[in-house]
């Protein structure tokens, strides 16, 4: 039962570093409220810093709490200090986890939280500033809905345009397979965003590449095992005419290198997205050939901060441009040739972001298609 | 003189009809369907569901039902992959104690299943469910979320290594599959089990210990929830929380194909090998022929509609609830 023990070892550890972190933020509010004499360091351990997203089965989440954790430890907490919502993919669960947070603990909630699906943003975001709250969203949110129109309460939103890089993993893919022969692609669930982008970016890619066919599109629902199937039930449709695979997510990958494994034919190459930590190692061995980073970890502490920082007045989101408000989070594209340095500073451990600069990686305002 | 078939034959051989006429019917539209290449495929899919399959066979068989295998695969993975990285990381030695160590933690909670199920008398429905869902949260708390890769050549041999064209981990589900057969047909425990399901007072009027027969048979499938985790690691070479995902549908979908019913008493795991067929054939065959995947759902409910009307005489019933 050794985990057992590893996880109060690491609770301990916690509890450690917490009476370090804190005696550190305590001189360091000293310090700011010395400094900055005109302005009362804002109580700010009155405000909930709360995270609510999918699951902790994925990396991407994983990486996103890490990222929360980070944060909040950046204040001088533990990293139990961040409240975790847990929706499991219903979005029902996600708002009534919403409300009876904001009943708890009212306008001294700052929340970051992916509302599932795009309906669900409107109710979540109207109940944070019904109740004078503050909420950063990312990735689901309808295009009618804008963080000005709720003045400070919604601070802001995040998503990735998954088209650009979806486009330059196919053609470091089609590039590899010497501009000509058939591809399979592997999509996430139909109805999902980031799925349609990513099979958008393999088609405009295409344009330019007349000698590549595509075969054939199938879902495999961002599903590993469900992945392996469909590329076993590719190999016997298209055989030998299959010079390439793209995917829309490493976990779909994983299946797919799996399939190629069982037939003993592993030279085919395969792209995927999403830079999970296995996938990246497996771009390094040359495995894989391409995936795309997302940085989870920053987008998890940012969010956090940004929710935090209007809570506590550090910044008037009314007052910031409209990019401020809205805009692309970070994307890029590891190859064979970066993987081992990328891996060193993004995987093996986390660059030290500063949580106050929030929008040190944005990539611009979000486009609408009108 | 033509001779009398009845309508019991008839509904015995329906699922292996329908096997075969969805065979003809996806090789008429892509022959490449019908190669030895391709049910290699088909059977590498179908070996994990087929194991957990069985299990629940045994369970349903019964009349009960038990919705706790993706808990317990998930488990019974983790733990696997554990224990092989912990004691050296290779099957051949030491390392192999991971392949016992997670039948037991399989057969651990198909105990407890069974316990929770007989001694608070909670119906096996909600208490399989519930104990599924604690599976799922243990795996959790293990791995942290991560996923625990399994790199030994010996073990992945099950997937690489081929004798006539399908792969190792094809033969080890075969051999357990007529361990299985053997348990239904041949020990007093399996014939008890149809005793059981084909009415639960006479059972216990003939002096059976139902309560202690039930336990068992969750035992007997935690083992193969385990077995199958196995094998789907061997598939994948990963072991983590959604290992067990979607093994529930798939399990319950083949019995029931298959032609066991869901009221208990008849049925075995002959009929579950042709039911796990039949829904790999189907998925499978479904990218062969290049249709949509909504299709492949759609067919397969219908599928099960059809099935659970044919596996008994409904003119036997009432009502139904």
């Amino acid at each position: 039962m050794s985990f057992i023990k590893n996880y109060i070892e690491q609770q301990m550890l916690n509890r450690r570093k917490l009476l370090l972190l804190s005696a550190y933020g305590l001189c360091g509010a000293a310090f700011g409220a010395s400094v900055r004499p005109g302005r009362a360091a804002p109580a700010s351990r009155d405000i909930k810093v709360a995270w609510s997203y999918r699951d902790r089965t994925n990396p991407y989440w994983n990486g996103i709490v890490s990222g929360g954790e980070a944060f909040v430890e950046s204040l001088g907490w533990s990293s139990g200090d961040l409240i975790n919502l847990i929706n499991g993919g219903s979005s029902e669960k996600s708002l009534s986890d919403v409300k009876s947070l904001l009943s708890r603990y009212g306008n001294k909630t700052a929340l970051a939280i992916d509302p599932n699906d795009m309906p669900n943003c409107r109710p979540v975001v109207e109940a944070v500033s019904q109740a004078g709250a503050y909420v950063s969203t990312i990735w689901n949110k309808t295009d009618d809905l804008h963080p000005w129109d709720f003045g400070d309460n919604y601070v802001s939103h995040m998503t990735w345009s998954d088209v650009q890089p979806s486009e330059q993993t196919a053609r470091v893919l089609f590039d590899a397979m010497g501009g000509k022969g058939g591809v399979v692609h592997l999509g996430g669930i139909a109805s999902n965003n980031p799925a349609i982008e990513r099979l958008k970016g393999l088609k405009n890619a295409l344009k330019s590449y007349p000698n590549i066919e595509l075969l054939a599109v199938q879902a495999a629902d961002w599903d590993t095992q469900k992945a392996n199937q469909v590329m076993s039930g590719f190999l016997t449709r298209y055989g030998d005419a299959i010079k390439g695979v793209h995917c829309a997510s490493d976990t779909m990958a994983y299946g797919v290198i799996e399939a190629l494994r069982a037939e003993g034919t592993e030279n085919i190459p395969v792209v995927s997205y999403d830079g999970n930590a296995q996938a990246v190692q497996m771009v390094a061995q040359g495995k894989l050939l391409a995936t795309v980073f997302t940085n989870p970890h920053w987008a998890g502490g940012i969010t956090a901060s940004l929710a935090y920082h209007a809570a506590i007045g550090s910044f008037k989101p009314s007052k910031e441009p409209k990019e401020h408000r809205e805009f692309y989070g970070p994307a890029m594209v590891v190859t064979t040739k970066d993987a081992k340095d990328f891996k060193a500073k993004y995987i093996d451990s986390n660059p030290q972001y500063n949580w106050n600069d929030f929008w040190a990686l944005a990539k611009g305002p979000i486009q609408y298609d009108t | 003189m033509v001779p009398h078939i009845s309508a019991e034959t008839i509904r015995r051989w329906v699922p292996l009809f329908v096997l075969l006429g969805l065979v003809l019917f996806f090789t008429a539209l892509n022959p490449h369907f019908f190669s030895v290449r391709n049910f290699a495929r088909i059977a590498i899919s179908a070996t994990p569901a087929l194991m957990v399959a069985v299990g629940v066979t045994f369970v349903i068989l019964m009349g009960s039902i038990d919705l706790s295998m993706e808990g317990t695969i998930a488990v019974a993975a983790v733990m696997f992959a554990l224990i092989l990285n912990r004691l050296g990381g290779s099957v051949v030695g030491v390392g192999g104690l991971a392949i016992p160590g997670a039948l037991v933690v399989g057969a651990a909670l198909g105990a407890i299943n069974g316990l929770i199920h007989v001694k608070l008398k909670i119906p096996s429905f909600m208490a399989s469910l519930s104990l599924g869902f604690v599976g799922v949260g243990l795996s959790l708390l293990i791995t942290g979320g991560d996923r625990i890769l399994i790199d030994d050549p010996v073990f992945r041999s099950l997937l690489t290594v081929r004798f006539g064209g399908f792969p190792l981990m094809t033969y080890v589900a075969l051999f357990c599959l007529v361990v299985a057969w053997f348990i239904q047909a041949n020990t007093t425990i399996g014939r008890n089990f149809y005793a059981i399901g084909g009415g639960e007072e006479l059972a216990r009027g003939s002096g059976l210990n139902v309560g202690r027969l039930r336990i068992i048979a969750f035992v007997i499938a935690g083992v193969f929830y385990a077995l199958g985790a196995i094998l789907a690691v061997a598939r994948l070479g990963i072991a983590e929380t959604e290992t067990g995902r979607n093994f529930m549908f798939v399990s319950i979908t083949s019995v029931v194909v298959g032609g066991t019913a869901l009221a208990g008493g008849s049925g075995g795991v002959w009929n579950t090998l042709i039911g796990v067929l039949i829904v790999n054939v189907i998925g499978n065959g479904m990218v062969v022929i290049g249709l949509p995947d909504y299709f492949q759902d759609g067919m397969l409910g219908l599928l099960v509609i059809s099935a659970v009307y044919l596996s008994m005489d409904r003119r036997a019933f009432s009502f139904v609830k």
